[in-house]
């Protein structure tokens, strides 16, 4: 109520200003009206009265000025005139302003598009859905959270029914097809999600409707498919007459009922969905998985109004264990008894943690970019602070009072910051869509999808009202230090060595962070050049891959292996082609699987063996990717289903478990013995800085599988021939996309890519910073020693002596920066060691190149400024003052 | 007539003691209503002169009783025909200087016990 009444009151005093000073000037001139009478009543004249109450009132202006000060519209109304004043006193210096603020939006994009990409794929909540922090994702994994493990039908199934702190679980699974609408097959990468997913999600249709209960409740109860918002734009040509119409997916007839929203494409925002189907036609999609007990579904829910994550976990584990006891898993599953239960932002859980880590050091190097940028300014602030003492004498000779002289410089600075950051939100608009055109090299449609939102700009705003209080509050301080008046006489600027003392550490200390990014973005450069040219055990330069999925296109494996075989047959006749074979997975793609095996039977079935890696191959396959045995046989023509079962493993393998020789040597794998016929040399399989696992190869054959991977050796131009053998196979089926095994390895180097990128542009931008600082300081210090510098030449000193004197100053600056920014690099870089492919964090080419670059353009930095000194007449420089 | 404001006889006058302010304008106008003169007036004359207030703190702390919504303020017509704004002590102000004098009290009286003890 007494907070209503000051805000009215003060609303009416800033609405009706003049109003509340006449009425304030009325009262006071009665007050001095009654004083004087009371004088005149002791006797004294009119005239001598009035003079004597007059004296005692004081001023009027000032009575008024404590008046207003009293309340708090006045604050706000200072506060708007302070920055009118502002944005006047930066106006007027152009070019300070325009260079102050292109270095914070420097600093401040930097920051802040490295913070969008962290906003974006772990911060955020779900795009296009409501509610999300109701949304949990969940996880079953063993005990020491190491592996996890997907859910079955049956679980989610059991589990639905019986969860009483979710109000929904929903599943989705990843599905491929080929859809058409008349005629040629597009192929589709879609997901097959439980009829509740789109509710449980709480995403809207941006045109007609989503799935009905129904349609998930019977098997092939739901020929319906939803299209994302791109799909339909560009492969639909966004006509809203194709709601309802019916499509044809893998041969069958079915509804397309909706359309996502725009911002929505999928649980996994990475990923770019184009269409989704109800479960219940798995059988008819994905037939390979059986229903009951294949784990192939990701699940989340929708937590009840008052539950908590915690007591979701407590109840979804107990659950699970009695679903456990219920003896509805096969054995080796029921270790996956514990539950991991994550926000839905877009990425699994194991996914974000190296997101998080990863993008955390490169906000780590933005924010020193943003310290370096933020020290020039600083120092620029500084010496404005002395070229403007007059000013502030003048305004403190008038009555303001410390206090107020620094809340108006602070408002300069802090409105300097703001535009900065206007100028960072630009920058970084740009940047993320740079790095959003950057092509991910996958064989599913993916983007870096990393747009700024309201989140990002309110982060931008504050981090630099922050850095504008930090930075500014010294200069600030020390504009107003010491006798202000006193200064307005004698002309003198207070406490020059400390100031420059300061400005020489804070230089030095730029110098050094510039040191640090230059040997981070170093270090990653030499480490892709090394990731390129590292022995990766195969031979990638001359090899054409592509993918298909003949299950995603409704073959059976009859029909699946009816295809492959002509495939290779007519690919293998290419002219030009040495080698061709078929594969489940490329290495080097972060593809990877592993299993348990037994040298000898388990004698209990709680016993674990040990894991390796795997991957089947077909005939010719090894071959062509250039792997290479060193003892016994490839996979050959006869290893086929029915035949005995082999594998081909490699050295490491090999000497692990035989070290007195593989070959002819047997292992369980899934209770079935397998021989093994060959040994391979060691490789890169998963990526490029794993330590090489045991590894083993097995028969295609041996193990029906739709989804395979071609791999030639031949040059670019069989593309054509490979997709001609698939239409001759079926002139339906879609044609696919040929890319080398370079490009398809590309990915691994992916985020070392974007590290050398980001570190290199963002050491950059901090060199140029600190450069300039440098120079703006040397230039100061040539400027100040003007009068010392000519009378050193008049005395007889040479030039060089001159020369030598200036660029000694700014050399001793620029190697305290190399020791200190050494120093730091040696401890920063051991944070990157895993990501450098064995080069070493304390590389000493990248240490000594670095320190070379930076010494020499701070020799140039301060070369300049002393060339011009050195070059002046003696007798001008001594005539200066 | 008599003049009804005597000047004070006491030159060694005194700045308010801070915090006081408001207790000693709420006194005052628990009197009656007064103008910004009369209430400055009055205290140094019940004062003997002691405290003297500078009409800019008076102005200011007026506003600021008039927001807390002790205070009421009118223009109205002096004895001798002029116009002046009067403050008049409103209920809540009433309360106020009942809490202000306890709390006054008590603390004079600590301040007084502890002088004593020291003595």
């Amino acid at each position: 109520m007494s907070v209503w009444r000051h805000l009215r009151h003060g609303a009416r005093v800033l609405v009706h200003r003049a109003d509340a000073d006449r009425e304030l000037s009325d009262e006071l001139e009665h007050y001095v009206e009654q004083a004087a009478m009371a004088h005149e009543k002791r006797g004294l004249s009119r005239e001598a009265a009035l003079k004597a109450a007059r004296a005692e009132v004081g001023s009027h202006s000032a009575v008024r000025e404590q008046v207003r000060s009293g309340g708090w519209e006045e604050t706000l109304r200072s506060l708007g005139a302070d920055v009118r004043y502002a944005m006047r006193m930066l106006g007027k210096a152009r070019l300070f302003t325009a260079v102050a603020i292109l270095i914070i939006a420097l600093g401040s994009g930097a920051v802040t598009t490295i913070y969008s990409a962290m906003n974006a794929l772990v911060l955020r909540p779900l795009p296009g859905t409501h509610d999300a922090d109701r949304l949990v994702n969940i996880e079953r994994r063993d005990r020491t959270m190491a592996e996890g493990m997907q859910s079955s039908t049956d679980y989610l199934e059991w589990m639905r029914p019986r969860v009483r702190t979710l109000s929904s679980i929903a599943a989705w699974s990843k599905v491929t097809f080929a859809m058409s609408t008349g005629g040629e097959g597009i192929g589709v990468y879609g997901n097959i999600v439980s009829g509740n997913y789109f509710s449980t999600l709480d995403v809207r249709p941006a045109l007609g409707r989503f799935f009905l209960p129904e349609e998930d409740a019977t098997p092939m109860g739901g020929p319906v498919l939803v299209v994302s918002h791109a799909f339909w734009q560009s492969k639909l040509g966004g006509d809203s007459s194709v709601v309802g119409r019916v499509v044809r997916v893998n041969g069958a007839p079915y509804t397309l009922i909706g359309v996502a929203p725009p911002e929505f494409h999928g649980a996994f925002t990475p990923l770019l969905v184009e269409a989704w189907v109800p479960l219940s036609m798995h059988s008819q999609l994905r037939p390979s998985r059986n229903r009951e007990h294949a784990v192939w579904l990701w699940t989340f829910g929708r937590m009840q109004d008052g539950a908590t994550v915690a007591g979701v976990k407590e109840e979804l584990e107990s659950l699970t264990a009695a679903y456990i006891a219920e003896g509805r898993e096969p054995q080796p599953r029921n270790k996956y008894g514990t539950l991991r239960l994550t926000g839905m932002t877009g990425l699994p859980a194991d996914a974000r943690e190296m997101a998080v880590a990863f993008i955390g050091l490169l906000l780590g190097a933005a924010f020193l970019v943003l310290l370096i940028g933020s020290v020039n300014v600083a120092s620029m602030l500084s010496a404005r602070g002395i070229a403007r003492q007059r000013e502030l004498a003048v305004r403190a000779a008038l009555g303001a009072g410390r206090g107020r002289l620094v809340r108006q410089l602070l408002t300069e600075i802090v409105t300097l910051f703001l535009l900065g950051a206007i100028g960072g939100i630009l920058i970084t608009t740009q940047a993320t869509r740079a790095i959003e055109r950057i092509a991910v090299p996958a064989e599913v449609p993916m983007a870096l999808e990393v747009s700024p939102d309201i989140r990002v700009f309110v982060f931008a705003l504050g981090l630099s009202l922050v850095t504008g209080l930090v930075f500014g509050l010294a200069p600030a301080l020390r504009a107003v230090d010491g006798d202000l008046v006193s200064r307005l006489r004698d002309g003198s600027s207070g406490s020059g060595t400390r100031r420059s003392r300061i400005g020489k550490a804070l230089i030095a200390g730029q110098l050094a962070l510039s040191l640090v990014l230059l040997v981070a973005a170093g270090l990653f450069l030499r480490a892709m050049s090394n990731g390129t040219s590292v022995d990766k055990g195969f031979e990638p330069t001359g090899v054409q891959t592509t993918n298909f999925n003949t299950e995603a296109w409704g073959f059976d494996s009859t029909r699946g292996r009816a295809f492959y075989t002509s495939l290779l047959e007519r690919v293998r006749a290419l002219p030009g082609v040495t080698e061709a074979g078929l594969s489940d997975r490329l290495p080097l793609t972060f593809a990877t699987s592993s299993d348990e095996i037994f040298l000898t039977a388990p004698s209990s079935p709680d016993e674990r063996g040990p894991r390796i890696d795997l991957s089947l191959a077909g005939p010719g396959y090894l071959d062509a990717i250039g792997m290479r045995l060193v003892a016994g046989r490839g996979i050959g023509e006869g290893d086929i289903a029915g035949a005995p079962r082999v594998a081909v493993v490699n050295e490491t393998m090999a000497k692990r478990h035989w070290p007195d020789g593989a070959v002819g040597r047997t292992f369980l794998l899934r209770g079935e013995t397998v021989t093994i016929v060959g040994i391979l040399r060691d490789a890169k399989y998963g990526s490029l800085t794993e330590e090489v696992p045991a590894f083993a190869y097995f028969p295609v054959a041996q193990q029906w599988q739709p989804n395979l991977f071609l791999a030639v050796r031949g040059p670019a131009s069989v593309a054509e021939g490979i997709r001609e053998a698939v239409a001759a196979f079926d002139p339906l089926l879609p044609r696919p996309t040929v890319i080398s095994m370079v490009e398809a390895n590309r990915i691994v180097l992916l985020p070392q890519r974007l590290a050398a990128t980001v570190t290199a542009v963002l050491g950059g931008v901090g060199l140029l910073l600190a450069t300039v600082g440098l120079y703006g300081m040397i230039a100061q210090s040539v400027g100040r020693r003007t009068r010392e510098l000519g009378l050193r030449v008049a005395l007889g000193a040479q030039r060089g002596d001159v020369l030598r004197l200036v660029v000694g100053e700014g050399m001793r600056l620029a190697g305290v920066g190399v020791v200190v920014g050494l120093v730091l690099a040696m401890v920063a870089t051991r944070l990157l060691a895993s990501m450098l492919f064995g080069v070493s964090p304390l590389d000493g080419l990248t240490f000594v190149g670095m320190t070379v670059v930076l010494t020499s353009v701070a020799m140039v930095a301060s070369y300049l400024p002393a060339r011009r000194v050195s070059r002046a007449d003696p007798m001008l420089a001594l005539r200066t003052d | 007539m008599k003049d009804p404001y005597p000047a004070a006889m006491d030159e060694t006058n005194t700045d308010v003691i801070q915090g006081t302010l408001d207790l000693l304008i709420l006194k005052t106008l628990s009197l009656g209503p007064l103008h910004g003169f009369g209430v400055s007036r009055r205290i140094e004359q019940i004062s003997r002169g002691v405290f003297k207030v500078n009409p800019g703190s008076l102005l200011v702390a007026f506003q600021r009783l008039e927001r807390e919504g002790h205070l009421d303020a009118e223009w109205r017509q002096t004895e001798n025909g002029r116009r002046a704004k009067y403050y008049t002590l409103t209920r809540a102000g009433r309360r106020q200087l009942e809490v202000e004098t306890e709390g006054w009290t008590r603390r004079a009286g600590a301040v007084a016990r502890l002088l004593r003890a020291e003595a």
